[in-house]
Formats: structure tokens, C-alpha cells, sequence
């Protein structure tokens, strides 16, 4: 504790310049929590976008994964609604949702273009999706939708080329599982942004009963499996491969493209940056401490003539550099803390990402472990640079210390 | 009776551009407890040295230097310290306080190094302050007091571990003679009082006329 007071007075010696290193070691601190509390905001938002849009795992036919399909449903699952039964007992498991994938062309009469489907089941699909899927038009398809009259939610951009409006008649044309071509009219529900252009061109979404009826088949494609707890994806992933070594499984994770490629590349962008940042709190505080180091010669060898270790004046120096990061990285903490806080006020939105066309909120969203992570990084470069900066002068000959001017 | 300090032909050499300068020829001293030794000569006559090396801050380049019997020519940095910590005072001509230290702190510090409980520190400290008439201006920091109570602090710094032997390097040459005058006498009081040794560089013939023994130096030698 002696020695801790004795730090705080030293560091307070110059006071404009402790201010200079402590201001940029808590500007450092909390430029690194702001851009990793932003990049994890995006990871988290990214991750969940993901396992809503897939589920956490997938189940589906063991060759699903790997080989093209000839037919439509060729590697489909038969008898899943047992299997969805078992799967649902599991406490760990939220929902089962069987899914049809299929293609065709869908028309207005005048004009025909290549669609992109999803049977689904109405019941829990929405309920997955949640705030990721946005309805410009119209509502949602309804599991107690009659099978004469099916019904077709519609991407926005496929809407608009089909110049297609809500209570529209369109006809979607399928290849059947047995090879043969298929029909069916349908009835515009809804109209939605997925917020990816590429998507919103050729996405609809009808009624898994109506797919299943325009491929003539009883198959789905696949079972999302969704879990009540992201995190425990790759241990329920483990466990349900061992238990159903019969079926194809996939996590969101292999999927999710997008999320791996803006976690690599925020990755490399935010670690560069806060690499940059730690590089310039430590030349501060090394440069201080120098400073600090070459004013005091004269004081370091009274101290080792009276008998102090060099060991004992470097570690003077280094509770300096710690005293220096703990007021630094605490007044860091807190900037970073309001700064969230403000910004969940502000509401402020960020333009589009590339590839999309929503624009998304600017948040920040610092889990404990980056609060402890970099208060301990910035700790250690102070602790660093004030150790480098000190135990050479804590050896220097005692003679010439007590003679430096 | 041990002595504290003996040396025997002890030479220093400092290097000087390709060659070197002997700042200590053939030095044999002896320093025995309880001594009261002034170091006389001109400056650059090596007495600095001599006082460092008696100090165990500086290394002789030749010859056998023993503290309380105990040979140390070769001694570890470690092992010097060590003997400084437990065995010797320092007072300086510039006092060398440390500022952001109180009057108080200052005298302390070599007890936290010695490692002694608080309660004991803080009555040793206290008398301390009490002998050399500080007690007052306990508190203060080292800017707030006079060049004669600094210098008070630093004779009471030196002294409070209760060291063998204090080693003082020109101790009343940035004094008025007043001022002078009170550290002599208080340094010969604390000697009388708490029998430590004393080894003294000075140009103050005042103070070298208190010492039982003078050692003169001239170019490094002993006269």
C-alpha cells in the first residue's frame, strides 16, 4: 500500500503530463471497447440473423449436403414429423421446422421470371424470423390458409417486376419429383425485404402444404432445428450427430457466409486498429515514464545508496505504468460505457452494408470479457513499457546516478 | 573491537580517453567503530571516491577492501546493497530528499526497506523527529523547509536504521555558517550519543577540527 501511495504521488509529479498519458490511455481504452463493442454488435446481429434464417442445426438426408439433387426431392426426408416429434422433446430444443426448398418460374400472365422457394410452416417460421424479416406489404401466410386457395408472400423486388400487388392471382410452374412440370395459382399475401437485393429479386415463400402439392411430394427439403441458446450450438451439434448418425447435419455456421466474411475482415480491421491503438498508450506511457525515469536519476541512486534494490525501483516504476493504465483504462471503461448508452438513445442508423439495402442501427454492444481482455492488454503494455523504460536506469552505476544533473 | 572498514592498497582508475587516470594510489585506511574521520584535500584529489568506495557505491579496481571483517572486493551488487541497507547512512551535500516524500516519509523510508512493523517504524521515526527538532514539520514536503532542516532530515534519514558507519559527502557546504554550525554539532551529538561512525568529506575546517581523525588526500595518495 506504501508503495502504491508512493506510485500515485510520483505519478502525480507532473501533473499536465500524467493528464497527456492518462487522456490517451482511456481515449485508446476506449476507442478499442467502442470498435470491438461495434464489431461484436454486428457478429452478434450477424450470427442471429444467420441461425434464425437456417436454424442452429440442420437435419436432412445424407446426401443432401453433397450432391446435387437430379429431381426436385430426390435426397427430401420422408417421415419427418416423427423425427421433428422426438427432436421437440428435447428440452434444449425451441422448435422443429421442416422446410421445402424448390425453383420454377412464377408468372402474372404476361410476364414469367425464375423464382426461388420456401415452403414453410407458418405456425413458427415468423416466429424465428422474427425482427429479420421485414413486411413492406400486406401479412403474413397463416397456417389455417384453405389448400384451394394457397397464398404467396413475395420479395420486393420480384413483386415489383412482376408488378404484382396484395390479393394478386400469379401461377407457379414446378418440376414434380418425378421430372414432370407442375402448376398452381396462388394468391399474393404479403410482400417482404429481406434487405439483400439478390434475394429480394427471386425469394417467395408460400405454405409448405402448397409446395408439397406443387412438387407432388410428401418430402421436405430439410428440419431446422432452433435452439433456445445460440451457444450451445456446436455441443447440441456433437450430441445429436452421435444420437441420429443416420441423417446429414449442418450448424448456421456452415452456411453463413456473409457472417464468416465480416468477421474475418472486421477482424483484421478492428485487431489492426486496436494493435495500433495499444502501440501508441505504449510509446505514451514509455515516453512518460523516460521522462520521468531521466528527471529522477539523481533520486534512483540515493535510493540504491541507501540500500534499495534496482529490482525494487523498477517495480516502483512499473506500479507507476499501473497506476497510470488502471486510471487510464478505468476513465476508458466508462467512456466506452456512456458512449453505448448514448448511442442506444440516439438510435443513429448506418448506411447499407455492401450487398444489402437496409440500413442498420449503430450500436455497441461490449460483452464483459472485451472489458476485462482490454483492460488487461492495456495493463500489461504500461506494466511493459514502464518496466523497458526503468530497469535500465534502476542498474545504472550508482556514482554516475548520484551525479546526472 | 571490529573494525568497520579496512582497505589495503587499494587503487581506483577511471579511464580517460585511450588511457586512464588513477583517482586513488596505494590507499591503506582503517576505520574502526565508533570513529569520528574527516577526509581533507583539494578538489579532485579523490576524496569523493574514497567516500564512495567506503560507501560500497563504487568498486576499486585493485587491491582488498573488508567491511567488518568480511572481505568484499568481489562482492555481488546484491550483497552491497544489502550491507548498505542494514549497515550504512548516507547524507549528501545536496540532502537528496525525496520531494514528494514528507519530512516524515523521508526518515521512514529506510525502515520499510528494513522491513520493521509499522508500530515499531512509526515510535522510531517519531523519536527520531523528536532528536533533531523536527517533529513540527513532520509533515512537510522537502520544499517546505529550510537548507539546515533538510539537511536535518537527511542526518536523521541516515541514522535511523542505526547504521555502523554514515558516510558524508560535503554535508554543510550549501549552509550559511549558522546553519553550519548546528549540523556539526548535531552529526558530533548523534555520534557521542549513538556511537555510529562516521566518515566525512569536508572543506569546512569547523567540522574537520570535531574529528578524532583527519585523512589528507593529494592526487589519490594519503599525505
Amino acid at each position: 500500500m506504501k508503495w502504491l501511495l508512493l506510485a500515485v504521488k510520483n505519478v502525480c509529479r507532473n501533473r499536465r503530463r500524467a493528464f497527456v498519458t492518462l487522456l490517451i490511455t482511456a481515449v485508446g481504452v476506449a476507442a478499442i471497447l467502442i470498435g470491438g463493442g461495434f464489431a461484436n454488435f454486428t457478429y452478434v446481429s450477424l450470427k442471429e440473423m444467420a441461425a434464425r434464417s437456417t436454424g442452429h442445426l440442420i437435419a436432412a438426408h445424407p446426401l443432401y449436403f453433397d450432391k446435387e439433387e437430379n429431381v426436385p426431392m430426390e435426397y427430401g426426408l420422408s417421415n419427418y414429423t416423427s423425427l421433428a416429434k422426438k427432436l421437440k422433446t428435447d428440452k434444449d430444443i425451441r422448435y422443429v421446422i421442416p422446410n421445402v426448398e424448390f425453383t420454377g418460374l412464377i408468372s402474372n400472365g404476361e410476364k414469367s421470371t425464375i423464382f426461388m422457394g420456401s415452403g414453410i410452416d407458418p405456425k413458427y417460421e415468423f416466429k424465428v424470423k422474427g425482427p429479420f424479416l421485414n413486411i413492406v406489404d400486406g401479412t403474413l401466410l397463416s397456417k389455417r390458409e384453405k389448400p384451394s386457395e394457397p397464398k404467396v408472400m413475395l420479395g420486393k423486388t420480384l413483386a415489383k417486376s412482376l408488378n404484382a400487388g396484395i390479393n394478386d392471382s400469379l401461377t407457379l410452374l414446378s418440376t414434380t419429383v418425378e421430372g414432370g412440370l407442375n402448376a398452381i395459382d396462388v394468391t399474393v399475401q404479403g410482400i417482404f425485404d429481406t434487405g439483400i437485393p439478390e434475394l429480394d429479386k427471386r425469394s417467395i415463400m408460400v405454405n409448405i402444404n402448397t409446395a408439397q402439392a406443387l412438387l407432388t411430394t410428401d418430402k421436405i427439403s430439410r428440419l431446422a432445428i432452433h435452439l433456445r441458446d445460440t451457444d450451445a450450438t456446436f455441443l447440441k451439434y456433437d450430441a445429436l450427430t452421435r444420437q441420429y448418425s443416420d441423417l446429414a447435419w449442418q450448424t448456421w455456421l456452415d452456411s453463413a457466409y456473409f457472417y464468416v466474411g465480416v468477421k474475418n475482415l472486421y477482424n483484421r480491421i478492428f485487431g489492426l486498429l486496436g494493435f495500433i491503438i495499444m502501440m501508441m498508450v505504449f510509446f505514451s506511457i514509455y515516453n512518460t515514464v523516460n521522462m520521468s525515469v531521466v528527471e529522477r536519476t539523481r533520486e534512483i541512486g540515493t535510493l540504491r545508496a541507501m540500500g534499495t534494490y534496482a529490482s525494487e525501483i523498477t517495480r516502483n516504476f512499473v506500479l507507476e505504468g499501473m497506476v497510470i493504465s488502471v486510471v487510464g483504462a478505468g476513465i476508458g471503461v466508462v467512456i466506452a460505457a456512456l458512449t453505448s448508452l448514448g448511442l442506444s438513445i440516439a438510435d443513429i442508423q448506418m448506411p447499407p452494408p455492401p450487398g444489402r439495402t437496409s440500413a442498420y442501427p449503430l450500436s455497441i454492444d461490449i460483452p464483459a470479457n472485451l472489458y476485462a481482455a482490454t483492460a488487461a492488454v492495456a495493463a500489461a503494455v504500461c506494466i511493459i513499457a514502464a518496466w523497458l523504460s526503468s530497469h535500465k536506469a534502476a542498474k545504472k552505476p550508482i556514482v554516475g546516478a548520484l551525479s546526472h544533473v | 573491537m571490529t573494525d568497520i572498514i579496512h582497505m589495503e592498497n587499494l587503487s581506483k582508475q577511471y579511464p580517460q580517453g585511450n588511457g586512464q587516470i588513477d583517482a586513488l594510489r596505494g590507499i591503506n585506511i582503517t576505520l574502526p567503530e565508533q570513529s569520528f574521520v574527516a577526509l581533507l584535500g583539494p578538489s579532485g584529489s579523490g576524496k569523493s571516491t574514497l567516500l564512495n568506495i567506503c560507501g560500497l557505491i563504487d568498486k576499486a579496481t585493485q587491491g582488498a577492501l573488508y567491511f567488518c571483517g568480511k572481505n568484499i572486493s568481489h562482492a555481488s551488487d546484491k550483497t552491497l546493497t544489502t550491507l548498505r541497507r542494514r549497515q550504512l547512512g548516507f547524507i549528501f551535500q545536496g540532502f537528496n530528499l525525496v520531494p514528494v516524500m514528507s519530512v516524515y516519509n523521508n526518515i521512514e523510508y529506510p525502515l520499510i526497506l528494513s522491513g520493521m512493523p509499522t508500530k515499531l517504524r512509526q515510535q522510531q521515526v517519531n523519536a527520531m523527529l523528536d532528536t533533531v527538532g523536527l517533529t513540527r514539520f513532520k509533515k512537510h514536503l522537502p520544499d517546505q523547509v529550510s537548507g539546515g532542516q533538510k539537511q536535518r532530515v537527511a542526518i536523521a534519514r541516515a541514522l535511523i536504521t542505526q547504521p555502523k558507519l554514515v558516510i558524508a559527502d560535503e554535508p554543510t557546504a550549501n549552509l550559511d555558517t549558522q546553519t553550519a554550525t548546528e549540523i556539526i554539532n548535531l552529526m558530533h551529538h548523534m555520534h557521542q550519543d549513538l556511537g555510529t561512525a562516521f566518515i566525512i568529506a569536508t572543506h569546512d575546517e569547523r567540522m574537520s577540527s570535531r574529528c578524532n581523525t583527519t585523512y589528507q588526500l593529494h592526487d589519490g595518495v594519503l599525505q
